[in-house]
């Protein structure tokens, strides 16, 4: 148990950890700060100058990012002196900023914005040439930088430095030529935690920018289902679909972070070619059929179905609930592991998102979760089966995949339920059917760490639904 | 450079009068390394009290206790410390310690040891400005003479105290006189000021506890430790203890390096140091410590006394001890110009008042030279500079802020008449 201090901030009475950081004790208390340079997940800097406080004993300001709490401290960033000060440096910053908001993908979301409302001199005493520097640099892994919006806080040399340990990233030249250079092009599988960190628009994502205006959007908290990790992340949506993810501060599973794979998690939600409807193969083209008429065509044969670890443990439960006194056979298909178990910083081998609650469930339900138990349902299917195959979320490796899918062909009905794109592979089924991708559902997922993970509800598209019995309203037919 | 008649009566030139004195023999024929020899007798801690005592201040500029710093400095002897000599001497007006180790090596050298062994640090560096060049061999040579003697390496005189010393050449950057800057530049990273605390004396090279001090209080300690804190007391006033060299250029008639007892006046170092003006001129202006001390006006030159508390008091800063002195032909525009231009090109970029403002302050000298400047912008150098100061990790924004304030103070006529003045083509 560390030891709590008490100190004064604006002649507000907070607590914090003895020693920690005197920022990020105001910050967690609500109090505004203005900074750049700091963050709680890298090292200090204390360049940008914004975070100025006076101490009452201490004779001159100091930043706060580089001081600690201990008892009875009394500081204040609101008196005359320091807000001069924090006006005085944000001109500063301003100075030679090329100010082009109106192209700019970080206006609504810029420090700079943000600060100028509270600390802007509005007055522009700057009639001299501004510093020009190279703009719309590609430096790779889906990051641009614009050097001339760049306040050099060196967030991202220290991301680079401290967090990948790559130093792609480092600060050419000194004074105000001093600009933010790529020694190779990014490398790290982190890179777009760079465009997170930017607290302007100096590193933007090639993926998202130009593509929406950050005040149209809306953001939705969930949680990535790239791989067993779990990372918190929002989703930024509007109705026209989802434009990007970021992570959210979790402490226990991602901290600040989270990998580039992961960015990617939210395409096939509002992708052109997902399945909106339940359709029929009519040689290998899908034609909108009623669920009704697929219905009717499954009756009587014996059920088979193979789930995979996307689901949630609510979606699990559901379905082992309706196919009680069945006689229907469930297996599981795992995806196999992609890459090293684990990087060192969060991307893990494993992708299953929910394998933990899916074996859960399946042990609990009676059945066989393990390969074993796969290949077994796999190696009984007759003519007299009709085959529900949910396909995975996410599907890393499409020939692995399609392995499993020879083994279906002899089933009389084959259907794929599916979250996402309508895929080449789904030629082999007879019927495909929607079904809610993760940010159509609420409900839990279990981490590596076995921890419950939320995944939340933010807009649907399509006829897709947010009814966490839809797998199980195909068992009893 | 001819040295005054008195240098020799005084601690740092002591020396410079013997020929070939920076050669090792000749220098300990004429007594030097003996009190290093009887500092190896006494306890460190004795030795850190007579610094304490001698009330010797940091010449490097900030003139912060030497004496106190050191009591900062761990006292456990076998912890792995750091001794770092800043001679990155690059503060334009400043060669005093180039002069001093160019002449004579062996008293920095002696001074360093037995620093050394009051503060227990296994290994020494000088960090010596780039272009110092003849002056890094100089040392370079002295440093392999002390090693032949046994003065420095490993078991020195039989003591059990090892200490090597290097001597590392900067790269040009003013930046690296400041002691974080140095340590940086040193580790071999960009020469960029580290945020504090941490200290050096806690957490300075490679995170271990480095004591950085100027050549010249080092070449101070043998002197204070061969004849005690109360004969170096003799010279100065109670704060400001001791003697110290200035560095004496512009329009006098003998420019050079000095040794005279602190609080000498500033009007006799010009006019019986120095030989009076240059051609019988007016004096118009001192720069008394450095560029980025505040000017003096000619009254002020004449009636101040050059130690750390007179300067102050006067307004300005009696810095690293680099008197400019400026007579009437000369344009105050002109030297603000020439000032600013230096600091803008030395910031090392880091902090963001330091980084634009440095800039901005130059750029008003650009747009006058186009003939764009008015009378207003001088109200705009000030309350730029205003915002710039106590800003900053290291104190770069104030160096180029201070000068610019103090020339609007005492000079502001002669600036509105310069940036509106016609451009000559």
């Amino acid at each position: 148990m560390t030891e709590k201090v008490n100190l004064k901030w604006n002649g507000q009475d907070i607590q914090a950890e003895k020693g920690s950081n005197l920022l990020k004790a105001a910050l967690d208390n609500g109090i505004e700060v203005a900074h750049y340079c700091y963050h709680a997940g890298l090292s200090i800097a204390g360049v940008c100058r914004m975070c100025m406080v006076e101490q009452d004993g201490v004779p001159r300001s100091f930043p706060s990012c580089n001081a600690t709490c201990s008892e009875g401290m009394v500081v204040r960033n609101d008196t005359p002196k320091i807000k001069a000060a924090v006006e005085s440096t944000l001109q500063f910053h301003l100075l030679n900023h090329p100010l082009d908001c109106p192209v700019c993908d970080q206006a609504g979301e810029c420090g700079l914005q943000d600060y100028y409302m509270t600390h802007g001199k509005y007055d522009s005493q700057m009639i001299d040439k501004k510093v020009h520097k190279e703009k719309v640099q590609d430096i790779g892994k889906n990051v641009m930088l614009d050097a001339e919006r760049c306040i050099l806080c060196s967030r991202c040399t220290r991301f680079t430095e401290e967090v990948t340990k790559t130093n792609e990233l480092g600060i050419l030249n000194r004074g105000d030529h001093a600009e933010i250079t790529v020694n190779e092009n990014l490398k790290n599988d982190y890179a777009q935690n760079l465009v997170d960190i930017c607290p302007v628009g100096a590193l933007t994502s090639k993926d998202f920018r130009f593509k929406q205006r950050v005040w149209f959007l809306k953001e939705v908290p969930t949680t990535c289902i790239g791989c067993e990790t779990g990372c918190s992340v929002k989703v930024s949506q509007n109705k026209n679909g989802s434009y990007r993810v970021k992570p959210v501060y979790d402490h226990d599973v991602n901290g600040h972070w989270m990998c580039d794979d992961g960015r990617n998690i939210y395409k096939h939600v509002s992708s052109p070619t997902r399945l909106s409807n339940a359709s029929e193969n009519i040689n290998n083209l899908f034609v909108p059929v009623d669920e009704l008429g697929v219905q009717a065509k499954v009756r009587g044969l014996k059920a088979k179905y193979i789930l995979s670890t996307g689901l949630t443990v609510q979606e699990y439960a559901d379905f082992f609930s309706n196919i009680k006194g069945s006689k229907a056979e469930v297996a599981l298909y795992t995806l196999p592991s992609q890459g090293p178990e684990f990087d060192g910083i969060l991307r893990r081998g494993d992708k299953n998102a929910n394998l933990r609650g899916a074996k859960a469930a399946f042990e609990q339900a009676g059945f066989d979760s393990t390969q074993v138990g796969l290949d077994k349902v796999l190696n009984s299917i007759s003519s007299n089966d009709v085959v529900y195959v949910v396909i995975p979320e996410i599907l890393y490796n499409e020939d692995h995949f399609n392995t499993l899918i020879n083994k279906i062909l002899k089933a009389a009905v084959r259907i794929a339920l599916t979250p996402g794109e309508t895929l080449s592979t789904l030629r082999a089924f007879n019927y495909l059917l929607p079904v809610p991708s993760f940010l159509e559902k609420n409900g839990e997922i279990i981490n590596f760490q076995g921890s419950k993970r939320k995944l939340t509800a933010g807009l649907s598209y399509g006829e897709t639904s947010k009814d966490v019995s839809y797998y199980g309203k195909w068992v009893n037919v | 450079m001819k040295e005054t008649a008195n240098n020799k009566d005084y601690a740092l030139l002591s020396y410079h009068h013997i020929p070939g004195v920076h050669n090792l023999e000749i220098f300990e024929r004429a007594g030097g390394y003996e009190t290093m020899k009887a500092c190896f007798e006494k306890d460190p801690e004795a030795i850190k009290e007579e610094v304490k005592l001698s009330g010797l201040r940091g010449r490097g500029g900030a003139g912060f206790a030497t004496g106190v710093k050191w009591g900062f400095f761990t006292k456990d002897r076998k912890a792995q410390k750091y001794l770092l000599c800043n001679a990155d001497e690059s503060e334009p007006g400043t060669f005093k310690d180039r002069y001093l180790v160019e002449k004579n090596p062996h008293i920095l050298i002696e001074g360093m040891i037995i620093s050394a062994w009051a503060l227990a640090t296994q290994k020494g560096y000088i960090y010596i400005r780039g272009e110092f060049y003849q002056q890094a061999v100089i040392l370079e040579r002295a440093i392999k003479e002390a090693y032949a003697k046994g003065y420095l390496g490993k078991n020195i005189l039989g003591k059990g105290f090892d200490f090597d010393l290097y001597v590392h050449r900067g790269a040009g950057a003013y930046i690296c006189g400041e002691e974080t800057g140095m340590i940086s530049s040193l580790e071999g990273k960009k020469g960029q000021p580290k945020l504090k605390p941490p200290f050096p004396a806690i957490k300075g090279y490679r995170g271990l506890p480095t004591m950085v001090n100027n050549v010249e209080s080092l070449a101070a300690i043998p002197w204070i430790m061969k004849f005690g804190a109360a004969a170096y007391k003799q010279w100065g006033t109670e704060k400001s203890p001791g003697t110290k060299l200035f560095s004496i250029s512009g329009d006098v008639n003998k420019p050079g390096v000095i040794e005279v007892p602190l609080s000498t006046s500033l009007k006799d170092i010009i006019e019986i140091h120095c030989g009076g003006m240059r051609n019988g001129n007016k004096l118009k202006a001192v720069i008394p410590g450095g560029s980025s001390a505040p000017v003096f006006n000619a009254e002020d030159a004449y009636t101040v006394k050059m130690d750390y508390e007179d300067v102050a008091a006067k307004g300005s800063m009696l810095g690293s001890g680099a008197i400019i002195v400026l007579d009437e032909t000369r344009n105050m525009g002109d030297v603000l110009k020439w000032t600013l231009e230096f600091y803008h090109h030395e910031s090392c970029g880091q902090c963001t008042p330091c980084r634009e403002g440095t800039g901005w302050l130059e750029s008003v000298f650009k747009r006058r030279d186009k003939g764009l400047a008015h009378k207003a912008d001088i109200d705009l150098l000030d309350r730029t500079a205003n915002s710039m100061r106590g800003q900053t990790i290291c104190a770069l924004a104030d160096a180029a802020a201070m000068p610019t304030q103090g020339m609007i103070k005492v000079f502001r006529q002669e600036l509105e008449a310069y940036v509106v003045a016609p451009i000559k083509k």
